[in-house]
């Protein structure tokens, strides 16, 4: 930046730019408040009309109550379960395979790579009907296994891992040939660690991407105990319309958006990369 | 696959140590194996829930089918399902109207806020990652929850946005109750959402133009408005087309936030209401295949718009290709 006098002009800009930031910072922040705000008053506080802004006396046990209502217990095991078996099979899947197409040469590899470009024009809703039909004969309907292996792998994941490994040089895979080291072995102890920043962009991208799928677990669980977090929400969502039971409804709700707010603030460089790269949503 | 491998041919990455010919031979098709090996599971997983589905959704497309009987042994139709769609299916082309106003409206109006956003942030700023996260925490967030949230506010008797009207001696809105208000409440709800994913997007773009492109303007006597449009815009281009196309073809599948803002509520089973003013074509697919079991028509939907985003993806993957 060139150096100018702080002019009269500058401060009120720079007012108008931190007030601008605060309005909008405050819209954002909005339904936030309102939730845990909402979550922590009685049912009588929730159903005034107008709503106070705060509880007059923080009702911590909404938080209990709502696991009444719902299994969301239950729920978080699951989606704990299924989101980290879903990261797991993506990372494994989109890096062995990335790792063939930018280390190897064979016979069809041109067309298999095309084969990848094809299914990352395909999205998701397009094939539902199929898949779900296919998941039906497989017998993983009402299955937790319905809902993680259709989506352990990633088209644009093997395309994002391809693209980094190509520029890990040729010669670190030779060293590794020549000290005896199997193919497996070399992606395993040399390619992988080198990979981190790679893996950890995908990761926290599916992380969240699965944490947050609706669509898709609400077509192949119908058992409350299997209910991931999005299906326990909704299910608390239909339980009572009426404004009585927004403390328990956002209660839940605020449960819900921890993980992935936590994931975010930890990964929060590498999510931030992936997007840019790719426009991806989570 | 792997049984019938043609010979390796000497394409293959040089060894190091050239071994003798046979040995060299037979340690490259092993490796062809590894690279077989390594790349199955992905792509038996993409034939299995990617490709193949495509192809079968192709197939039932242009059949009756519900679900329930033996799919092979369903009527073929032709193009029944589809002439259905254009010719008698109000609810479908109330729900494609729909989709593309939200789309239309919602990627709009973010590509331009989002740009505002990202310029704000890219200046000097106390406590900028702060600022940042607060725009970038909806994104992270599910949509069904954010709709959840959302539908509360905007309740017209006791919503917190209404107590803000009243507060400013504005007049109280029905908001999502009102068929006239709704799309667009669902649009500003996707458009609180999404803001982050370009401000994202616009901040890595800027932060490629480098910084002497705008001291030499200022050098010059440009104005802000002049930087602002003779170098910040078309230095942008290419990432504002990439925001515009990815995010058209991501707003043209909403779904979650229409399903948590209006199933459920007084007689709105299906969603996409009051009066089909906020049906979409994935939530108008879903209720057709799953509620109704029309295979047919509910796959014949899905390809509908599969052909419209299938244009605009093929720009993506040529900016994807640019940019990677």
């Amino acid at each position: 930046m060139y150096k100018r006098q702080q002019s009269a002009a500058d401060i009120a800009g720079s007012t108008l730019k931190y007030l601008i930031l605060i309005l909008a910072g405050a819209w954002m922040l909005l339904p936030f408040f309102w939730m845990f705000s909402a979550s922590l008053m009685t049912s009588k506080e929730v159903a005034h009309l107008p709503p106070p802004l705060l509880p007059a006396q923080p009702q911590w046990h909404n938080y209990v109550d709502v696991t009444q209502v719902v299994p969301l217990g239950r729920a978080y095991v699951n989606s704990l379960l299924v989101t980290s078996l879903t990261v797991v099979g993506i990372l494994f899947t989109s890096s062995l395979c990335g790792f063939a197409f930018a280390k190897y040469e064979f016979p069809g590899r041109d067309v298999l790579f095309l084969l990848i470009l094809a299914s990352m024009m395909i999205p998701f809703f397009v094939t539902l009907i199929p898949v779900f039909y296919i998941v039906k004969q497989l017998g993983w309907l009402n299955k937790l296994a319905g809902l993680i292996l259709p989506s352990a792998v990633s088209a644009y994941g093997i395309f994002l891992m391809r693209q980094f490994m190509v520029d890990i040089p040729d010669e670190l895979l030779d060293a590794a040939r020549i000290d005896g080291a199997g193919e497996f072995r070399i992606y395993w102890q040399i390619i992988i660690p080198l990979s981190g920043p790679a893996l950890a962009t995908l990761g926290s991208f599916n992380f969240i991407g699965s944490w947050n799928a609706f669509l898709w677990p609400l077509l192949v669980i119908q058992s409350r105990e299997l209910y991931t977090v999005p299906l326990a929400l909704n299910s608390l969502r239909t339980y009572g319309m009426e404004s009585q039971f927004h403390n328990l409804q956002m209660a839940g709700t605020a449960v819900s958006v921890i993980p992935a707010l936590l994931m975010f603030v930890a990964l929060q460089r590498y999510f931030v990369r992936g997007i840019a790269l790719t426009g991806l949503k989570g | 696959m792997v049984e019938q491998l043609p010979k390796p041919t000497s394409t293959a990455v040089p060894d190091a140590r050239p071994p003798s010919d046979r040995a060299w031979r037979r340690r490259l098709s092993q490796r062809t194996l590894w690279a077989y090996l390594f790349v199955s599971p992905a792509i038996i997983a993409l034939l299995l829930f990617a490709i193949g589905p495509f192809l079968f959704t192709l197939w039932v497309s242009v059949h009756r089918w519900n679900l329930i009987e033996p799919v092979f042994q369903t009527p073929f139709v032709g193009l029944e399902n589809y002439r259905y769609l254009m010719t008698r299916d109000e609810i479908f082309r109330r729900a494609l109207r729909n989709t593309f106003v939200f789309a239309i409206c919602g990627v709009g109006v973010n590509t331009v806020l989002g740009l505002m956003g990202a310029m704000l942030l890219n200046t000097r700023l106390r406590a900028r990652i702060f600022w940042r996260t607060l725009f970038f925490l909806p994104i992270v967030t599910a949509p069904l929850a954010l709709g959840m949230m959302w539908a509360i506010l905007l309740n017209k008797h006791y919503g917190l946005v209404n107590t803000l009207l009243e507060f400013l001696s504005l007049p109280r809105q029905p908001f999502l109750s009102s068929p006239d208000q709704a799309l667009a409440c669902i649009i500003g709800i996707a458009v609180y959402q999404y803001v982050g994913y370009y401000i994202i997007i616009y901040l890595a773009g800027l932060q490629g133009i480098p910084q002497e492109y705008y001291d030499a303007a200022a050098v010059d006597g440009a104005s802000r408005w002049q930087s602002f449009s003779h170098i910040t815009l078309p230095l942008l281009r290419p990432v504002l087309l990439f925001i515009v196309v990815t995010n058209t073809i991501g707003a043209l599948q909403v779904f979650d936030i229409v399903f948590a803002a209006t199933t459920g509520l007084a007689g709105e089973t299906s969603g996409g209401g009051p009066a089909g003013s906020t049906m979409v074509v994935v939530l108008h697919t879903y209720n057709t295949a799953f509620k109704f079991f029309r295979m047919g028509r509910g796959t014949a939907m899905g390809l509908v718009l599969f052909v419209i985003i299938f244009f605009i993806t093929l720009v993506q993957l040529r900016l994807l290709q640019e940019r990677t």
